[in-house]
């Protein structure tokens, strides 16, 4: 027992073990928190029937209260105000009032904006409740717990689920695409969807910076795309230091909390939603080059290629300008064919198949066989109910996606069994579950090969076959053959439990013990059969591979938390223990050459004569102790503080071990006696400070690893070994030490609500691949070293523009900025002269692209310009370069393109700013619709396509179709067909704005009229509709701004949801 | 009620007693599926299975299509790097620099990485030899020799190709920046003390590809003669020579019963390079096509490298269409070649003094005008080819030219593969080269008529006339080493190292102060090879060579990412002003 803090742990666990031995039970009467009684905080309904009924002419109005999804609200207060009039609608919605003509009514619930109606002469009024963006009585998922919205320290966001159930989503992870402020995530583009994930900023050179997820309370270490987003009731994330570090070394990058949809008690619900959708590329400008342009392209090129050929050599004999005879033409060449049209073509040099196609008017346009409308189809069930001792929510859900590239297709099933069972009244057990079976059985058309692509090639061959090379080069592969010929099965099972049972103690303590086991079955099985280039050319006769792998990992927590109020003091203890073990087995075979046939695929792979085997088994451990205070005091003056130790094998022996400790203060000065205002419905201060760890790295990165060597002697095969990395002993966790300040300000009755962040985050001990010389024989070693800074700020800006019975209006913005800086790297110095004067500095990782104070994503890089043209032939010859090669800024002016003396700061490749605007309208009673826009501004990116680095190719194949420049067509932005990277040191790049205003999504809904829904004795139906990436504004030159070299789909969707 | 609080006191007492078990040993990481220094370097088991891989390291050099002695070929006297594409460097002086890579045959970078990975792996060896008890010395001694072995092999390769070079004699535990650059006569000092104990433990005979005594007294006189010690070089020759090794001289192999071959057929079929009857092998590469995915290659590549592109439709027939084709008659005998090192005229015709010369007899070669219009839609089908047919006169450069078939002639094994060359074993070192290494160090010690005497032995073989005393110099030894290894040697380096073994002396008026501006390398490759003399253009770039081009740049990477030391770059290349003067002694 070494540690301190494990001691002091021990120390009041032995004690809190007496106190209760000591205490006999009090069945029943438990002292219940005073913060929990706000949890259950329901109106009191108004008994009508206490109301005197004093006026003659009352009208009864009767009607329905629904939320903006027509889900009814049960329980919402309708009355009069100033008046004891009113009452409270029924489970269903429904509520009959009777009230004196000309009254003004006011429809209220708790988390809803309340809505005034003048009743007029109407005796029916439906009304759509508001939810209060920021209500403050909401309960908030923090770690290990929940906390009152009004009692947060830290900065924390919630996303509703409900928000997005008119959209077509595949993973939850597309909720989170520019719609909350400081959470970085771009949209996939392949038919499983999902997003990239990153709070604030990257926290990490290389260690993973991806955030913790953490479902119903325990963490989960599977894939987001198992949980099924219809499943979902709410999001948290935890952007600041202190809310985080709770979960101490995973928590640098943020923790996204995930809470699923729990059974209530009453009479089971059934929920039927089915969506079906279609799926269309958002850009058809990145393509292969037509039949037209790739005759230009290839001659074009040839003439750059072959200075001395006469001119008009490779021009079409039928295009010829009036001063070349055709006699001239064909006399060009030594040994005309005695067909000109055949002797053009060969000037070209076409291969005998493109040359055919040619003459015969055919071709294949390989744009329309690789890119494909895709279609989609969502359905999803859910039962729930429960009595007052169990309750249950049970879901299936299955998805069947095709993508936008053809063969790109995802199908999955996920079920969902949550039980919370009351077995006595201080002891409850329960399960959470999800299961989920992936199909990733797809072989997409290659995407690469059809920019490549000769429009005179065929598809198949005389016989019938797929014809490997369609234009008979071999660098050329048909893009569909492996999607035609590939067998492939690949099949993901997950199951990930949750089984707890939560005491409630004497004295205000509770106790949570809680095991979750995960397990994931993986077979990914393959089989290129001879018809293939792979398993008949590479390979003869038949390859087949067999990845089989298993993950088994468990995790204990051990919860025990004591809240207590004593007069204007409030305390809130928790203590965690955890651990957890991982482990998984892959195995993998594959075998060549099949004999006596390849029928039967990867089923046989024993029917192979060369095999090879092998195993990756891996182990991990880990454990973690916590201890955390939240203390109010007289509900005004919040602190919370915290410390978790945390142990991982993945880290050096020196160091297995660190602490992470973290403290924030909140003040709501709005509840302060000398605080009155009538406009300021809130206003808080909160102020945090905390150090969280990245744990993410290889499991065994520490340790100098031997890997394998086939050899043979002629006639038996010898086993090698070499060593492979370098061991660190001392690697340790990467630290983030974070400072958060944040104001929340709620205007008009929350009507508007803002809240600002701001930020500096500085990651000491980064975990990186520390590149090495060559000469060690070795890349690099995973070590410790630098320091990263993020700074930024955040805006959250919520409004209720206008909320009347027919017309609603809500919008939600925001804004997000991060700034981020390399202070320190590897610590070495250098002596350099800059503009006269030796100073000392610190080297900066030229190979890495990493330089001391300058942003990670800073773009280093030659400033190009333009290009030259045919009067700067002279110019562009001292660089070494020629007319039509871009032109960089030469920064020495030295005449010469040197890495270290030319290359600048030319920009970011991230954004620069992040925006987001959510505007929902409910009309016509019935109808809902929003529309999201979302901008990221102020990056660049290199799209490589415009350096023709595989020129040297272009004499046999295509390219996508590009605007180049020709001495007859010069352009000033685009450089000739011709690759010029020799004359460049360290290479260079193109580069264009990446910078894009899109308009996400536009979705429209329809909540069918109670009257008609009763009658179909349904208790709800809503028909809905949904267009994501609608269009974008931006100048980028490539398939997508935000996926960059990757097709983005567009995806329209319509769909049915019913509650029965 | 009593009991289920018993059973809750119980469990909550359980369950706080997991942690007081909280231990160190919980978090022990245990690798499960990939072998650790610590529990692999502990016997001889452990240490042959490092060898395993310093053996299969040389095999680098010979299997790929631009690999690194196939580039030692094609930036020499006896060839060009012939592909017309422009990412293959022609302008040497313009396109191989430190940063860029000299175009996808990487002159800078790929011998360079795959010369310090084995010597890697031999310093592993050499560092952790005494951690383990040893039963005897001759275990130790034989593993440390080997090691001592491979290391010597890529420095000698190193310093011939780059010249000065960082020397690292130990095995690298950390994060290590500080490097610094050694002359490279100190390393030749210290790689020849390395071999000169090592040979002696090194056995007698080995397993194919495995070392023997023979192979390290063969690598022993190429270093001694590098470093000028010629008494060194020809004893350790001599020790070749009378061991158990004799030129082939009669039929042998799997062709031996083909009358239409000659002994350079079988001494050179990749199959018979491991033939029991074949005394010529000292140290050979291993690969076959039968074995297991990670142990073979590719292929040897051979015919891609030096063959024609004659199936190109750039071979234009009477008519003007396509004569030949990738497919067919001839496709699988004289595969699908690239010219990726083309041979210049001078070894294709300049050379050969004596037209009996079995080395270029006529069954061995394929001429120029025997290679066939393979087309069967094209009218002169069957037909060899015609140079008038060409578009232009230039395109016969990659694609019509003769070639030594006998040295490329490797089938692929796969018939569906396309013919660029199968599996087969490669020679390292034969018994001819040693022949011609002692005749050198003679030829330096002023001893002509020994010199004759082993130049005669090779030719004598080979069916040439005798060289006379008179006509042996320098030119003449590097003329018998192309007629007797090409595809075999690293050429350029041997060249480079007998540049500086002229500029140590101060021979022809060499010498080493300004070896980058004047070499014998230099000037033989211009006096000899045809194409830097006309700076032909084929593509988009003309062939041309500097005198500083001899030595390969140093890759920038090295340079940059030392940085807390400074490892030179060689005169001539960009960056070679930041240099510091080169380390004379190892610790």
């Amino acid at each position: 027992m070494k540690f301190p803090l494990l001691k002091s742990l021990m120390f009041w666990t032995k004690i809190g073990i007496m106190c209760f031995l000591l205490f006999p039970f009090n069945n029943g009467s438990t002292a219940k928190a005073p913060g929990r009684d706000s949890l259950s905080r329901a109106p009191s309904p108004i008994s009508s029937e206490g109301i005197v009924l004093q006026i003659e002419d009352d009208i009864t109005v009767t009607g329905r209260v629904t939320d903006q999804n027509g889900n009814p609200i049960p329980g919402a207060t309708v009355s009069i105000p100033g008046t004891s009039v009113g009452t409270a609608t029924d489970i269903e919605g429904y509520y009959s009032l009777e009230l004196p003509e000309g009254a003004t009514i006011v429809f209220s619930f708790i988390g809803y904006l309340s809505q005034n109606i003048e009743v007029g002469n109407k005796s029916v009024i439906n009304v759509v409740l508001l939810e209060n963006p920021t209500d403050l009585d909401e309960v908030v998922v923090i770690g290990y717990g929940t906390q009152k919205k009004s009692d947060l320290t830290g900065a924390v966001m919630r996303v509703d689920a409900k928000t997005f159930q008119n959209q077509n989503v595949t993973q939850l992870s597309e909720m989170l695409t520019g719609t909350v402020a400081g959470f970085n995530a771009n949209q996939g583009t392949s038919a499983s969807g999902g997003s990239s994930l990153e709070v604030r900023g990257p926290t990490s050179l290389s260690a993973g910076t991806s955030p913790l997820i953490v479902l119903d309370g325990v963490i989960f270490n599977g894939s987001l795309q198992d949980i099924n987003p219809n499943d979902i009731e709410t999001m948290d994330i935890l952007k600041d230091a202190s809310s985080a570090a709770v979960f101490g070394s995973r928590a640098a990058s943020g923790v996204i909390l995930i809470t699923t949809t729990k059974g209530q008690t009453g009479k089971p619900t059934i929920n039927f939603t089915t969506q079906i959708g279609l799926a269309e590329v958002t850009n058809s400008d990145v393509r292969p080059l037509n039949k037209k342009e790739y005759t230009d392209f290839r001659r074009d090129l040839l003439i750059k290629e072959n200075p001395s050929s006469p001119a008009y050599f490779y021009q079409n004999p039928n295009e010829l300008p009036g001063d070349i005879s055709l006699e001239q033409w064909i006399n060009y060449n030594n040994n005309p064919n005695q067909d000109n049209t055949t002797e053009w073509l060969n000037r070209l040099l076409f291969f005998p198949e493109e040359s055919e196609n040619y003459l015969a008017g055919t071709g294949e346009n390989w744009y329309d066989k690789v890119m494909q409308k895709g279609l989609r189809q969502n359905y999803d069930l859910s039962l729930s109910g429960g009595s007052e001792k169990i309750k249950y929510y049970w879901s299936l859900g299955s998805i069947n996606n095709e993508g936008i590239i053809t063969g790109d297709n995802f199908s999955t099933i996920r079920s969902r069994l949550n039980l919370d069972a009351e077995v006595t009244d201080w002891m409850k057990v329960g399960l959470n579950s999800q299961f989920s079976e992936r199909n990733e059985s797809n072989v997409q058309a290659n995407l690469g090969q059809m920019l490549i692509s000769s429009p005179f090639g065929s598809k198949f061959e005389e016989d019938g076959s797929v014809k490997w090379f369609p234009n008979g080069y071999l660098g050329a592969q048909n893009p569909l053959v492996n999607h035609l010929k590939q067998d492939k099965l690949r099949k993901i099972q997950n199951l990930f439990v949750t089984l707890y049972t939560e005491l409630e103690l004497p004295l205000g303590f509770s106790y949570k013990l809680s095991f979750q086991p995960r397990y994931t079955f993986l077979r990914d099985h393959n089989f290129w059969n001879s018809e293939t280039i792979l398993g008949g050319q590479t390979r003869s006769r038949g390859f087949g591979t067999r990845e089989d792998s298993q993950i088994f990992e468990w995790m204990v927590d051990n919860l025990l938390k004591w809240n207590k109020r004593i007069g204007i003091h409030n305390f809130d203890v928790t203590f965690l223990y955890n651990i957890e073990k991982f482990q998984s087995w892959l195995s993998y075979q594959s075998g060549e050459t099949f004999n006596p046939n390849q029928n039967l695929s990867f089923h046989g792979l024993q029917f192979a004569t060369n095999h090879l085997v092998n195993n990756d088994d891996v182990y991990s451990t880990g454990d973690a102790l916590m201890g955390r205070l939240n203390y109010t005091l007289m509900d005004k003056y919040l602190l919370t503080a915290s410390l978790r130790r945390d142990g991982y094998s993945a880290f050096g022996q020196q160091n297995p071990r660190a602490i992470f400790p973290a403290a924030a203060l909140a003040w709501k000065i709005s509840d302060e006696a000398f605080f009155s205002s009538e406009l300021v419905e809130n206003l808080k201060l909160r102020l945090s400070w905390g150090i969280n760890g990245n744990r993410d790295i290889g499991r065994y990165s520490a340790l100098a690893r031997l890997s394998q060597n086939l050899y043979s002697n002629g006639s038996q095969v010898l086993v090698g070994v070499f060593n492979n990395s370098l061991a660190n002993p001392g690697l340790v966790w990467e630290k983030t030490q974070a400072f958060n300040i944040g104001l929340d300000l709620g205007l008009w009755e929350g009507r508007i609500n803002a809240s600002l962040e701001m930020y500096d985050m500085v990651t000491e001990d980064l975990l990186m691949e520390r590149n090495l010389p060559q000469v060690t024989g070795f890349d690099n070693i995973t070590t410790n070293l630098g320091e990263l800074e993020n700074r930024g700020l955040e805006f959250t800006l919520n409004t209720v523009n206008r909320n009347t019975n027919n017309f609603t209006w809500r919008s939600d913005f925001v804004f997000s900025l991060n700034r981020n800086k390399i202070v320190s790297l590897f610590g070495d110095f250098e002596e350099v002269e800059v503009n006269g004067e030796i100073i000392t500095r610190e080297v900066s990782d030229i190979s890495n692209q990493w330089f001391i104070g300058q942003a990670l994503d800073r773009v280093w890089n030659y400033d190009i310009t333009g290009v030259w043209q045919m009067d700067e032939t002279d110019e562009a010859q001292s660089y070494g370069l020629s007319p039509g090669d871009y032109k960089a800024v030469d920064v020495n002016s030295d005449g010469s393109y040197t890495t270290l003396e030319d290359k600048q700061f030319i920009g970011w490749s991230q954004p620069r700013y992040r925006i987001g605007l959510r505007n929902e309208f409910t009309f016509l009673q019935n109808f809902s619709a929003s529309v999201f826009i979302r901008a990221d501004l102020g990056h660049i990116g290199s799209v490589s396509d415009f350096l023709h680095n595989s020129s040297n190719l272009y004499d046999r194949r295509g390219m996508r179709a590009i605007p180049y420049w020709t001495e007859e067509n010069p352009s000033s932005q685009f450089g000739s067909l011709t690759a010029t990277s020799g004359a460049y040191g360290g290479g260079y790049n193109i580069y264009f704005p990446r910078s894009f205003v899109r308009i996400q999504d536009l979705t429209l809904a329809y909540n069918v009229p109670v009257s008609i829904v009763q009658r179909m004795k349904l208790n709800n139906l809503r028909l809905f509709g949904s267009i994501r990436n609608l269009y974008s504004f931006d100048k980028w030159e490539n398939w997508d701004p935000e996926s960059g070299g990757s097709p983005m789909p567009r995806i329209y969707s319509m769909g049915l949801n019913v509650t029965f | 009620m009593m009991n289920s609080k018993k059973i809750l006191n119980l469990a909550i007492l359980l369950s706080f007693t997991i942690l007081s078990s909280c231990s160190e040993e919980w978090l022990e990481p245990k690798p499960l599926s990939f072998y650790a220094p610590e529990n692999v370097y502990v016997d001889e088991a452990g240490f042959e299975a490092l060898l395993v891989t310093m053996r299969k390291d040389i095999k680098s050099e010979f299997y790929a299509e631009r690999g690194p002695i196939s580039n030692e070929h094609a930036m020499s006297d006896l060839g060009v790097p012939g592909a017309q594409s422009n990412r293959v460097v022609k302008d040497f002086p313009q396109v191989l620099t430190p940063a860029g890579d000299g175009g996808n045959h990487d002159f800078p970078g790929r011998l360079f990485n795959i010369a310090y990975n084995s010597i890697r792996n031999a310093n592993v060896m050499v560092s952790r030899i005494d951690n383990v008890d040893w039963e005897s010395e001759n275990i130790r001694n034989r593993l440390l020799a080997s090691a001592y072995f491979y290391r010597a092999y890529w420095y000698y390769r190193l310093v011939n190709s780059y010249g000065d070079v960082p020397f690292i004699g130990k095995e690298v535990t950390g994060p290590k920046l500080n490097f610094y650059t050694h002359s490279r006569w100190v390393i030749l000092d210290k790689i020849q003390e390395d071999l000169e104990w090592g040979v002696d433990w090194l056995p007698e005979s080995a397993d194919p590809g495995a070392l023997t005594k023979g192979a390290g007294n063969h690598l022993l006189a190429k270093i001694a003669l590098a470093n000028l010690d010629f008494e060194g070089s020809i004893a350790a020759a001599s020790k070749v020579i009378e061991g158990p090794y004799g030129l082939m001289t009669e039929r042998f192999g799997i062709h031996a019963s083909d009358p239409s071959r000659n002994i350079f057929w079988d001494l050179h079929r990749l199959d018979n390079v491991n033939d029991p009857a074949n005394t010529e092998t000292i140290l050979s590469v291993i690969d076959r096509f039968l074995d297991p995915d990670g142990a073979k290659t590719n292929g040897s590549r051979l015919p891609r490298i030096y063959n024609p592109a004659w199936w190109h439709s750039r071979n234009r027939d009477s008519s003007g269409g396509p004569g030949t084709v990738a497919d067919g008659l001839q496709y699988d005998s004289l595969f699908r070649g690239n010219g990726n090192c083309r041979p210049t005229p001078y070894y294709l015709y300049e050379i050969w003094d004596y037209e009996n010369d079995l080395r270029r007899s006529d069954n061995n070669w394929v001429e120029w005008n025997e290679i066939i219009y393979n087309n069967p839609g094209s009218p002169d089908f069957g037909k060899p080819i015609d140079r008038a047919n060409y578009a232009v006169a230039v395109d016969t450069f990659q694609h019509n030219y003769s070639f030594p078939h006998y040295k490329t002639f490797v089938p692929e094994q796969d018939p569906a593969a396309n013919p660029a060359g199968g599996n087969g074993d490669q020679y390292v070192f034969r018994l001819a080269e040693t022949y011609l290494l002692r005749a050198e160090a003679h030829f330096w010690k002023g001893d002509l008529s020994a010199a004759a005497n082993d130049l005669n032995r090779v030719r004598q073989r080979a069916g040439a006339l005798p060289v006379a005393l008179n006509e042996v110099d320098i030119d003449f030894i590097f003329d018998e080493r192309a007629r007797e290894l090409f595809t075999e040697e690293p050429r350029h380096g041997e060249m480079v190292r007998a540049s500086y073994i002229m500029a140590q002396q101060n021979i022809n008026g060499y010498s080493l102060d300004n070896f980058s501006d004047k070499n014998w390398f230099y000037d033989r490759v211009m006096r000899t090879n045809v194409f830097f003399q006309i700076n032909l253009t084929w593509g988009q770039q003309s062939y041309s060579i500097s005198p500083h081009n001899a030595l390969w740049p140093i890759p920038e990477t090295v340079i940059s990412e030392n940085t807390l030391g400074r490892i030179n770059q060689n005169q001539g290349y960009i960056g070679a002003s930041q240099n510091v003067p080169p380390l004379e002694t190892i610790e």
